[in-house]
């Protein structure tokens, strides 16, 4: 049974995680996220050289905790794209090196579809097809899963803003922070989601495509008109609500069209309690089973990639060549580099 | 010029499209919600460049490629930074041969290039924007 190596630097988590046959033996993460919040989101070069710090120390953490030895290892995975151009390339370095020092396959996997594998860790393997929904602070994807080995068939994503995006402008303009969505999500739970009547973009749109500018800029409209004190759970509660109204009914639909009876839901946004609540309750009203991973595995992190890695191993996909470059812009049809 | 819905915004950016050519820096200001990144979905498609032109904020820029390219730029995390350098954002095109559109690039990008193409978006209480346009530099001054 092979045992496989997960890298992630595609963001500001440094992420390394050790998977043998769809077990989770370690999932080790380094974070700047502190380092970033005094910008107000994460800076670039700031994520590079934190992924350029942690590398190591995290994937020799990753080793202990899971009471491996490099020499034990039997294939690297690493994502070579989406994500940040500068961050992706110490991940694929790394990956490379340790891939060619040990004389190892490397797979260049796709950032998405291994948020959609890191499922099988948790539920067990995902019935195919699925339709998946991804949502965090760069991306906004609903998508048909038939082979997560293979491609994954985009069908609908953010016309403007990403939904996480939407959080972190929306925490700004309340002065709450950055990251935004754990901080709204908290604060909405005071709040009533029905206070105030926020627009959701694109709900009678007949495509699968989302948008949140108007959202962002209705809260902001509300939010300098209000005379007296902000009601902040208050807009926090009703604000969230039009974000996960409009989501978990876009990704009902698409399950429906598609005559498909999984909904899987990834992505740092998918920490989000109320999403899991409103997609928990019509997904029941709907017959589709959901699958949700816990919060730790919906953020960015190696066992998602591990995860992705274990599987292509085991489909006997061809790894990645050695001069597999990090691809900002990796479309989410092609899985492996 | 006063903009009553995104439509016009669009418009707007589609018309401003036209004057554009390679080298122009052009820089976008104004609050959350003013129309930044619907006016340069109206740039990009004057321009008709390849992809969907959404928030660049997650990866603080992003190409489009064309027969005149966009680059489309969010600034506002290197305003606290201390410094600009558009060469740290890897961004894999020749500014001199595309058209350089910076989202709260006001007081940040101005030095990339002797010539700036500002326009200021304002939100107003019946949701409609104002959008003043000021060229700098010889390039909108000659």
């Amino acid at each position: 049974m092979p045992l496989v190596l997960g890298i992630e630097t595609s963001c500001d988590e440094t992420g390394v995680g050790i998977v043998r046959d769809r077990v989770l033996l370690a999932d080790a993460v380094a974070s700047s996220v502190d380092e970033h919040a005094r910008f107000g989101g994460v800076v670039p070069e700031v994520a590079s050289r934190a992924h350029l710090e942690a590398m190591i120390p995290t994937v020799q953490r990753a080793l202990q905790t899971a009471g491996v030895t490099l020499n034990d290892l039997d294939a690297i995975a690493v994502t070579s794209g989406p994500g940040l151009a500068g961050a992706l390339l110490v991940g694929v370095a790394a990956a490379k090196a340790y891939a060619l020092a040990l004389d190892l396959p490397l797979y260049g996997v796709n950032h998405l579809a291994a948020h959609v594998a890191v499922d099988v860790l948790e539920h067990g393997p995902l019935p195919e097809p699925a339709i998946a929904m991804l949502v965090s602070g760069g991306h906004s994807s609903l998508l048909l899963v038939e082979d997560v080995t293979k491609t994954l068939l985009p069908l609908g994503q953010t016309v403007d803003d990403a939904a996480g995006e939407a959080f972190d402008k929306v925490a700004r303009l309340l002065g709450l922070g950055f990251p935004g969505g754990p901080v709204v999500d908290r604060r909405a739970r005071d709040g009533d989601p029905r206070a105030i009547p926020f627009p959701r973009g694109m709900l009678t749109d007949p495509s699968y495509d989302v948008s949140f500018s108007g959202l962002k800029t209705a809260v902001a409209r509300w939010v300098e008109k209000h005379a007296g004190p902000i009601p902040v759970a208050d807009v926090c509660a009703s604000f969230q609500e039009a974000v996960v109204d409009l989501l978990t009914a876009k990704a009902i639909r698409a399950c429906r069209d598609q005559g498909v009876d999984h909904l899987l839901i990834g992505g740092g946004v998918a920490a989000n309690s109320r999403l899991r609540a409103l997609a928990e309750e019509r997904c029941a009203k709907a017959g589709i089973v959901l699958r949700v991973p816990r919060p730790g595995l919906c953020t960015d992190n190696g066992a998602m990639v591990a995860a992705l890695g274990d599987r292509l191993v085991d489909a006997g996909v061809a790894p990645s060549p050695l001069d597999l470059p990090a691809d900002s812009a990796m479309p989410v049809e092609l899985v492996v580099a | 010029m006063k903009l009553t819905t995104v439509e016009e915004t669009k418009a707007f950016g589609r018309d401003l499209a036209g004057r554009l050519r390679a080298g122009d820096l052009v820089i976008l200001s104004g609050p959350l919600g003013a129309g930044k990144t619907a006016l340069t979905q109206g740039i990009g498609e004057g321009l008709g460049v390849a992809g969907r032109v959404t928030s660049p904020t997650f990866v603080i820029a992003r190409v489009h490629r064309g027969p005149l390219p966009l680059v489309h730029v969010d600034a506002y995390r290197l305003r606290d930074s201390g410094r600009l350098d558009l060469d740290d954002l890897e961004i894999d095109e020749e500014l001199d041969r595309a058209v350089v559109v910076v989202e709260w690039g006001e007081g940040v990008v101005e030095q990339l290039s002797d010539s700036h193409l500002e326009v200021r978006l304002e939100r107003h209480d019946d949701d409609s924007r104002t959008a003043t346009v000021i060229g700098v530099g010889p390039r909108w001054t000659s």
